[in-house]
């Protein structure tokens, strides 16, 4: 950013930096060491309220799919899977849905239009994410239990698909087998998460140096040709980064999956069936009925899901710094 | 999930104090309260403390659940909690944090413990299932898995039930409402009880508890909190489901409950008369100086032999702090507790009926209103318990509600066909078929009516016509039902059953890759073959 400010013909000396400078510089630099700080505290206090729990339980705690903590036997096997599985269904359906948004809006949308799309899209993301929670719970599953029992009558065969319990051809099966199951909840989480991702690829993509693009022009490519070569690989960081963040965000999705699952303490991969399990809506169901041991097996389970997230935001935030448009943004 | 909408609605309604400008003199005199507990009597405690709001009181409740209002009441968080079991008494109770500061037990309202259901034959919703309490039991621990089984059909005679799969809901928070079930699974079909435990890798014997065991892979859905379970059965997909919630759960939804069968071989529903009667048979610890003093013991209640007891009924008690030493408590806030608990004891308790609660009888008014006094900082008062206006009361100091509860009628004996009545919020008859016709018990309908106001001065005609306006009544069979004329129809109902036609699963099979294929070859297909040509017209 500074380099730009600068102009390039005449080198300009800047004095040396004064009092006021020096004060502002200190007082910015504390807050950025504020931030490292809350971080390894946050990480320090979760640590020290789970060490009790996760020395009770030892390795089996990762091995462990029961969450009884009273009677010793508790493991984030099953929470963390469902955790992931849910993020996983989550992603998969906003990261698509997310790049038609962007390139759309930045691509192909009239100005007009485009202005008023990326002001819902920003009021998606601020949309809190209970209210989102609450009408995936009452509205949207009942009205998504079709495409579940779709999905799992003609791809049943692919083992994530398959609904045990279910029978197609019996007009008196009941359909609660598809409700509050983790496809549900990935789906309520993915239209969270989509506006998120859908920004950041919407700002990757418009800033696509233009001379490029006037370049793919001249060369005769047609406009989906030009954002085939041009803004796509141009925006591919910002993509992967924007991806990336929408995952930790689905990672850590509390209230939306604790309204709509139906908590089940066992590895539970058939995404369309009824049960699912996630660490933060365990965290919220569990907290305030805990006692002490309960309550650091809790602070135990959530230290894998801070660790978890930790992981994949640093990845997001690396992948998006060394790509072009990245560097660009970000530097 | 609706504690949130609360705040929201608390938000508003703390805006629209402000900006209102007249209540500042009144709200001064007393300091806002915060309580958290129990879901189960969330529905009456959420009414009183819109009532008290003209007194410029406030009260924040939050229903979180019993074990998790025993929990914050523990350590402080608020200053009331609400709970359906005391301290120690579930499976956890040795982890259980206690209060460290002097505290009481106060009952604040009666209910019955219903089982809210969603079921249809064919297009019609039933309204007037019969169960057992073995019936029940096994149900809820995975036994009885199907609508059409043999023990249901013996309770409902009257009723052609579906092959459906039966979807028992249960809480999967920490749950005063699951603690009372299990209680009375525990104290009367323990075999049942503990083999469902130990399927669930629980350790057995199974006591009480209050977060239910859920085998894994089963039919059980668990959802949090008495709206989340109720919300579920509510939900047009949830057919077969059934849950158990506090009556007014039932009553809100308009939805109906189950009769539940009691040890005089009566079916019968929870209203405040059923649960009154039922209530005098509950042993209340009198021992002022045990730590449990006022606390309750069921058993008699699920023994009791009156014709017109509910068995599943129960007292809910708040968690009040106590002593004028106790330093935790802040002393202005005792004000508005005091006050807002003579307020329920007394006048509150006219509505519990309406509500979907029973009222409290006399002497638990009367010791309740002792307790008030010993609250830190409580403006004590001296309440004319003659102008409470309860229902129960009486100048004997006998229980007037249970007293004048009608005796069940004859359709609700074990055995006969099932009266067609509704039951809790669902008004509308279900048609029964075959069995003799039934004749009103004794001329008492009057008071026995089904719908939301069992004694209210609504006249019970009025409500029982009414159900032709429900959707899902047989058009041949929504006649009116009221006075002495009973409730049974011997009108045959055939249970239509729409069935699509199956394709032979290899046929589909086929089809389904000849579709994938035609749907390829038109996508991907007309590009590559262009390719192909652009190819070999240049080299």
């Amino acid at each position: 950013m500074t380099d730009a400010l600068v102009a390039p013909e005449q080198r300009r000396r800047l004095r040396p930096s004064g009092g006021q400078d020096r004060v502002f510089r200190v007082v910015l630099r504390l807050a950025g060491t504020a931030v490292l700080v809350l971080m390894a505290m946050v990480g320090t206090f979760l640590f020290t309220k789970a060490i009790s729990a996760l020395r009770a339980a030892g390795w089996s705690f990762l091995t462990t799919e029961e969450w009884e903590p009273d009677s010793g036997r508790f493991g984030i096997a099953a929470v963390l899977t469902g955790t992931i599985l849910i993020a996983t269904v989550a992603i998969s359906i906003a990261v698509p849905l997310a790049t038609g948004m962007a390139l759309y809006v930045s691509e192909y949308a009239p100005a007009r239009v485009r202005r008023i799309l990326i002001n819902m899209i920003d009021l998606m993301a601020a949309v809190p994410s209970v209210v989102y929670g609450l009408w995936g719970f009452a509205f949207l599953q009942a009205h998504v239990i079709g495409l579940a029992r779709w999905l799992s009558t003609y791809l049943g065969w692919f083992p994530l698909f398959k609904v045990t319990g279910s029978d197609p051809r019996d007009p008196l099966a009941t359909e609660t087998v598809y409700t509050s199951s983790t496809f549900i909840a990935g789906l309520v989480v993915a239209l969270m998460v989509a506006p998120v991702i859908c920004s950041i690829m919407r700002e990757a993509f418009s800033q696509a140096p233009i001379g490029e693009r006037e370049g793919a022009y001249a060369l005769g490519a047609t406009r989906w040709g030009m954002i085939r070569s041009v803004v796509l690989p141009f925006g591919k960081g910002g993509m992967i980064g924007g991806t990336m963040l929408g995952l930790g965000r689905a990672l850590g999705e509390t209230i939306a999956v604790y309204l709509i699952i139906s908590p089940v303490f066992v590895i539970q991969p058939h995404v369309l069936q009824n049960g699912a399990n996630s660490v933060s809506a365990l965290i919220a169901l569990r907290y305030g009925e805990s006692g002490p041991m309960a309550l650091s097996a809790l602070m135990a389970a959530g230290v894998a899901l801070f660790l978890l997230t930790l992981v994949v935001n640093f990845a997001a935030g690396s992948i998006v710094a060394r790509s072009r448009s990245g560097a660009e943004s970000e530097a | 999930m609706s504690r949130k909408i609360r705040v929201v609605l608390a938000a508003v309604a703390v805006l629209a104090l402000v900006f209102s400008g007249q209540v500042p003199a009144l709200a001064a005199a007393y300091v806002p309260i915060n309580g958290a507990g129990s879901t189960w009597s969330e529905n009456a405690i959420r009414q009183w403390a819109s009532n008290v709001e003209q007194y410029g009181m406030r009260i924040n409740y939050d229903g979180v659940g019993s074990t998790s209002g025993r929990n914050q009441f523990a350590s402080g968080l608020i200053d009331f909690g609400v709970s359906e079991i005391p301290y120690g008494k579930d499976d956890g109770a040795a982890t259980e944090a206690r209060p460290k500061f002097p505290f009481a037990y106060m009952p604040i309202v009666a209910g019955g413990t219903s089982f809210m259901y969603n079921l249809t034959i064919g297009k019609n919703r039933v309204t007037n299932l019969r169960l057992s309490g073995e019936t029940l039991a096994k149900i809820f621990t995975n036994v009885i898995t199907n609508w059409n089984d043999p023990a249901i059909k013996t309770d409902n005679p009257g009723l052609v039930l579906p092959a459906r799969k039966i979807v028992p809901v249960v809480r999967s928070d920490g749950s005063g409402t699951t603690a009372q079930l299990t209680t009375w699974l525990v104290n009367q079909y323990p075999d049942i009880w503990n083999a469902y435990c130990a399927k669930a890798g629980r350790k057995t014997p199974c006591g009480v508890t209050s977060l239910y065991p859920v085998i894994p892979g089963s039919a059980t859905t668990a959802q949090s909190s008495s709206t989340g379970v109720a919300g579920y059965v509510s939900q047009a997909s949830s057919v077969g489901a059934i849950t158990y919630v506090e009556y007014s759960y039932a009553l809100n939804l308009h939805f109906p409950v189950a009769k539940l069968r009691n040890k005089s071989d009566y079916f019968v529903e929870p209203t405040a008369r059923s649960v009154a009667v039922a209530l005098l048979a509950a042993k209340i610890n009198t021992d002022k100086n045990s730590g449990d003093y006022l606390t309750q013991d069921l058993s008699g209640v699920y023994n009791n032999t009156d014709a017109r007891t509910y068995p599943l009924s129960s007292y809910s008690y708040m968690l009040i702090p106590v002593d004028q030493e106790n330093t935790r408590f802040k002393v202005a806030k005792g004000k508005t507790l005091g006050d807002f608990s003579y307020y329920f004891l007394c006048e509150g308790q006219q509505q519990a009926d309406q509500l979907g609660y029973s009222p409290l009888p006399i002497n638990l008014v009367q010791a309740g209103l002792e307790q008030v006094r010993r609250i830190p900082g409580v403006d004590a008062q001296n309440v004319n318990i003659a102008k409470c206006n309860n229902p129960t009361f009486s100048k004997d100091g006998s229980n007037t509600l249970a007293k004048t509860a009608p005796f069940p009628q004859a359709c609700d004996k074990v055995g006969t066909t099932q009266c067609a009545t509704g039951t809790g919020g669902a008004t509308a008859n279900t048609p029964t078929t075959g069995g003799t016709k039934n004749t009103g018990g004794k001329g008492t309908t009057a008071t026995t009516s089904p719908g939301a106001k069992p004694s209210s001065s609504v006249s019970s005609a009025a409500t029982a016509t009414d159900t032709s306006g429900g959707g899902a009544v047989d058009p041949d069979t929504g006649q009116a039902i009221g006075g002495g004329d009973g409730g049974g129809t011997d009108t045959a109902t055939a249970i239509p059953v729409s069935l699509t036609s199956q394709l032979d699963p290899t046929l589909k099979t086929v089809l389904i890759v000849v579709a994938c294929g035609l749907l390829l070859g038109l996508t991907v297909g007309p590009p590559l073959v262009a390719r192909l040509f652009n190819r070999g017209g240049r080299p």
